[in-house]
């Protein structure tokens, strides 16, 4: 009876909004949702290739696109899904071999996987618009 | 010893490493690929061309595609396994992914060696 009791008046939190999640956290659901990202552009690269190589005529027209101002926006998230998967990837590896495990560790590796990510983004970015 | 944890009978560990693996693979590829691209510099479409000609690229190329084949599959397989409790839909999920990775294979193949 008193378990039930207890089970009943456990506290729910559903609200998104106020759990705060910690730096390890974070770069652990981004790493599966820019995943996700990619998974979901590979159609459109592929496309993207193959009219870029069909003719001169059609690369043209591919760059063309990619240099709309709204393309470069999305160019410019994707280019981050990439470099956040790419870093928070080879924090996994080093995990996998017993390296930075420690919970300070994890979470100094968490900010350098999120300031490479971005920063790798921004360098690109500046490429793209200059 | 270990060898064995890799073999048929411990199936998630298999996932695990070739996860690690393809993902490795794939990263090794990007730098790669970023490396060649600045390198050769392609500044026209008979450049662009040529950056697909050599054999030993595309078959790097078709190697990577493979490699992001099964890690996507690895993946999504794992998100569609947390999200979606259904078994019913999530078999047809994980049909429907099958069936669109083989696809995105054969027309990597088309492109790199027809």
């Amino acid at each position: 009876m008193n378990q039930k009791l207890a089970k009943k008046n456990r506290p729910k939190n559903l609200n998104l909004f106020t759990i705060r999640l910690p730096i390890n956290a974070l770069v652990s659901i981004l790493h599966r949702a820019t995943g996700c990202a990619l998974f979901m552009i590979l159609p459109v690269i592929l496309l993207l290739l193959q009219w870029s190589l069909h003719s001169a005529e059609d690369l043209q027209l591919v760059l063309a696109f990619l240099h709309t101002p709204f393309i470069k926006l999305v160019l410019m998230g994707l280019a981050w899904a990439f470099f956040h998967h790419f870093f928070a990837g080879i924090r996994h590896l080093a995990m996998d071999v017993h390296w930075m495990t420690t919970l300070m560790k994890a979470r100094y590796t968490s900010k350098v996987v999120m300031v490479l990510g971005l920063l790798a983004t921004l360098v690109v970015s500046i490429t793209l618009w200059l | 010893m270990w060898i064995e944890l890799l073999t048929k009978r411990y199936p998630g560990m298999r996932a695990w490493l070739s996860q690690r693996l393809t993902g490795l693979a794939m990263a090794l590829y990007s730098v790669l690929a970023v490396g060649r691209f600045f390198y050769l510099a392609p500044s026209d479409h008979a450049a662009w061309v040529d950056f697909f000609q050599p054999l030993w690229w595309r078959v790097l190329t078709m190697l990577f595609w493979l490699a992001l084949t099964l890690h996507a599959w690895l993946g999504i397989r794992d998100v569609f396994k947390d999200y979606v409790p259904n078994a019913t839909l999530r078999s047809v999920l994980l049909q429907g992914l099958v069936i669109l990775l083989w696809l995105y294979l054969a027309w990597a193949a088309y492109l790199l060696f027809a």
